[in-house]
């Protein structure tokens, strides 16, 4: 290919220069280089034209998606192309990412490389989430990246750990690597990453599409919350060398989930899979259940692979139930004891949460300090996961009463201890009590 | 009370170990880049002091190859008159450090065959309990071997670690022998040559960093049929697709490449 060199400029395909300045990273396409654009920085992928098998049909697909704009503010998505060199090769620019967002390789690592720039000498930092609530927040925002992708009617095809890049303190965020993204039914050569591909692509039987990319999506979602391979455990570690046979093995033709009800061959073998071991029991039944499906008939039957609004559904459902505890244990409920059906108690101090009911749901949710509910939770139609409508607070007159704060913009309709609804308003509150009903307009909570 | 507590299933009060935010870093599979490299008389001067550089500059380069899913370690064996590791394990490439090397004495290419053989096994270089890749084994020479390189290769032959690798060689200057050097890596392929300099630079990072990468990033589709691979299709695939990128990579820069209207 040919390399471009600092300080090199580029010509774009609707006018201006952009000057390379450095280098980023390289990737199986590609080399990702910093350039200077209008006075700005941006991120240039500069492609390997030998690697493309239809440089043309590739290209005219990356300027028919910077048309189309990204689905959501989401995605780092291709703003410029450039010109294309006499020999072929072209790239195109897109925004660079923040400093505050770390990649998932990073984060599955659990540190970074800092290269001091006098010395060239790395030092590890650490890389992990600062809390539960930002790791499962990070969750739902992925699957909703995907949902927005394939609504808009197109797939990413080549979706692995080097295609996100997440701020480990609020859970957001960016989708990077777009230019493999295709309409439905399109695919312009890509494969996808040894490990994320679906068994069918592995096998050679399909292309990559949206019924591959939420296989690779579960793959994606399990490395996040279970930090392993789904598919690696005693049956494959017995393989020793992982030839190319032995991937066309496991990773397709016998693809076999690690925590498959059925057969037991692949168990993660302490020592090497400790990750999955531990993680794998902390998790409430209908998040496995989901993985369960996802790696065993979805396997072989695309049909069955979980949707994106499903894992979006079960995500926020999982947030709920994420429990800080005063003695500093944070955990799902399903790491609590539960003394009666209304009640989760911390098994390490005692202390003991009430739980609030939903009319839309059949579970209930524990009630602590510093809990959150979000829109979606009190509004059936809507999707907002981000945007906090209410949170347990403690009165700032009154110290020791706990109650519950309107963050949204509507009223609520409250049941006070002298059994009247009143009107809650935005910014208001009302204390919690045994009997408190609170009608958010269409959904009603009740303790 | 008492009751209560009888009825708490074990996995709950195993609270040390249960913070959902404890990981430790995802299981890699691990693979090992061997180096192996003639350090005879005639590398002296120039063409070991360029190798020492590129070496050095090389490998903060390659640092961050395996991503998640992969630990990538090195090896680097020597040989002239002796045979020699230049670290006695092979070790990370996150902690490695380039030790320069220096030349004198003959070209003993066989009992390199035969040293690297005995030390991929499991019992020793390759013994991480985890999966492992084949490795990469990376063969840089300047002349022709002065022992009996034949029964070293046909020991190294017979190890499945090799059979299943990927190997590529590199000849440094006229006197080596490419014939030689395909008859080590199995194919003319994955065999480069370097004559000057600054070829020697390109060439080490070219088959360096594509052997590397090969099976830890994302590929494109080997073909358009949608037709069931069987094992004789993906046997030995990735050592043909590293023939056929170096082949892409060395082409190119035989025809050296900078187009009439860039560079102003």
């Amino acid at each position: 290919m040919l390399e471009l060199k600092i300080g090199q400029e580029v010509d774009l395909e609707f006018g201006g220069k952009a000057k390379v300045t450095g280098i980023i990273g390289s990737g199986g396409q590609g080399v990702v280089y910093l350039v200077e654009f209008n006075g700005m920085q941006w991120a240039l992928k500069w492609y390997d034209i030998d690697k493309i098998r239809k440089p043309e049909e590739f290209r005219k697909n990356i300027q028919n998606n910077i048309a189309d704009g990204a689905p959501s503010n989401r995605f780092l998505w291709p703003k410029y192309l450039t010109k294309v060199l006499p020999d072929g090769s072209f790239g195109y620019l897109m925004e660079l990412k923040p400093d505050s967002f770390d990649s998932f390789v990073d984060i599955l690592n659990t540190y970074k490389l800092v290269i001091d720039p006098m010395t060239g000498r790395a030092t590890k930092k650490t890389v992990r989430f600062s809390t539960l609530y930002a790791m499962v927040t990070s969750v739902i925002n992925i699957v909703n990246a995907f949902r927005q992708l394939h609504r808009a009617g197109k797939s990413y095809q080549d979706l692995n750990d080097g295609g996100f890049f997440i701020n480990v303190d609020t859970g957001a965020v960016l989708v990077c690597d777009c230019d493999n993204i295709a309409p439905e039914g399109s695919n312009f050569g890509i494969g996808g990453k040894p490990g994320y591909m679906a068994p069918e692509v592995v096998r050679g039987i399909a292309k990559p599409d949206v019924q591959t990319d939420k296989y690779s999506l579960a793959v994606v979602l399990f490395k996040l919350l279970f930090r392993g391979d789904p598919m690696e455990g005693e049956k494959v570690v017995k393989d020793v060398c992982l030839t190319e046979i032995s991937e066309l093995k496991h990773y397709g033709q016998n693809a076999l989930f690690v925590y498959d009800p059925n057969d037991t061959s692949n168990r993660p073998v302490r020592g090497i899979h400790d990750n999955v071991i531990k993680f794998w029991r902390l998790y409430p039944d209908y998040i496995k259940n989901a993985f369960i499906r996802s790696f065993t008939e979805g396997i072989t039957d695309p049909n069955k692979r979980i949707i994106e609004n499903e894992w979006q559904s079960l995500f926020i459902r999982l947030r709920s139930e994420i429990i800080m505890c005063g003695c500093g244990r944070t955990n799902f409920t399903s790491m609590f004891e539960k003394p009666d059906d209304k009640t989760y108690r911390c098994p390490k101090c005692g202390m003991k949460f009430a739980t609030i009911g939903f009319s839309n749901s059949d579970t209930r949710v524990p009630l602590y300090l510093g809990r959150k509910f979000y829109e979606c939770e009190i509004n059936p139609d809507c999707d907002d996961f981000l945007n906090v409508a209410g949170e347990l607070v403690e009165n700032k007159l009154r110290p020791g009463v706990l109650g519950i704060k309107n963050c949204s913009e509507k009223s609520w309709k409250v049941k006070m201890p002298d059994g009247i609804f009143y009107d809650i308003s935005p910014g208001k509150g009302c204390p919690i009590w045994k009997e408190l009903e609170i009608d958010f307009g269409g959904i009603i909570a009740k303790i | 009370m008492s009751n209560i507590e009888n009825t708490v299933p074990d996995s709950l009060l195993d609270f040390d170990d249960d913070d959902p935010l404890g990981a430790t870093s995802v299981s890699k599979k691990s693979l090992v880049i061997f180096f192996m490299i003639d350090t005879s008389a005639s590398m002296r001067g120039k063409k070991m002091g360029q190798l020492n550089t590129v070496m050095e500059e090389l490998i903060p380069e390659i640092r961050r190859v395996g991503e998640a899913d992969t630990d990538v370690k090195i090896a680097v064996l020597t040989f002239s008159t002796d045979v020699k590791w230049m670290y006695s394990a092979p070790v990370s490439i996150e902690e490695f450090e380039w030790a320069r090397l220096e030349a004198s004495g003959v070209t003993s290419m066989g009992a390199a065959f035969e040293e690297i053989s005995s030390r991929m096994s499991r019992n020793s270089f390759l013994n991480s309990p985890s999966l492992s890749f084949a490795p990469v084994i990376f063969l840089m020479t300047d002349g022709y071997p002065s022992d009996d390189y034949k029964k070293g290769l046909k020991t190294l032959q017979a190890n499945s670690w090799y059979k299943f690798g990927l190997k590529a060689a590199l000849g440094i200057g006229d006197e080596a022998n490419d014939d030689v050097l395909a008859e080590f890596t199995g194919s003319p392929d994955t065999v480069v040559h370097a004559y000057t300099g600054s070829q020697l630079a390109q060439m080490i990072k070219i088959v360096a960093v594509t052997a590397s990468q090969i099976g830890s990033k994302s590929m494109t589709l080997s073909d358009e049929s949608n037709k069931e691979l069987s094992e004789e299709d993906v046997f030995a695939a990735k050592q043909k697709l590293l023939g056929q990128q170096i082949q892409e990579l060395v082409s190119q820069d035989e025809n050296n490449t900078v187009s009439f209207d860039t560079g102003w």
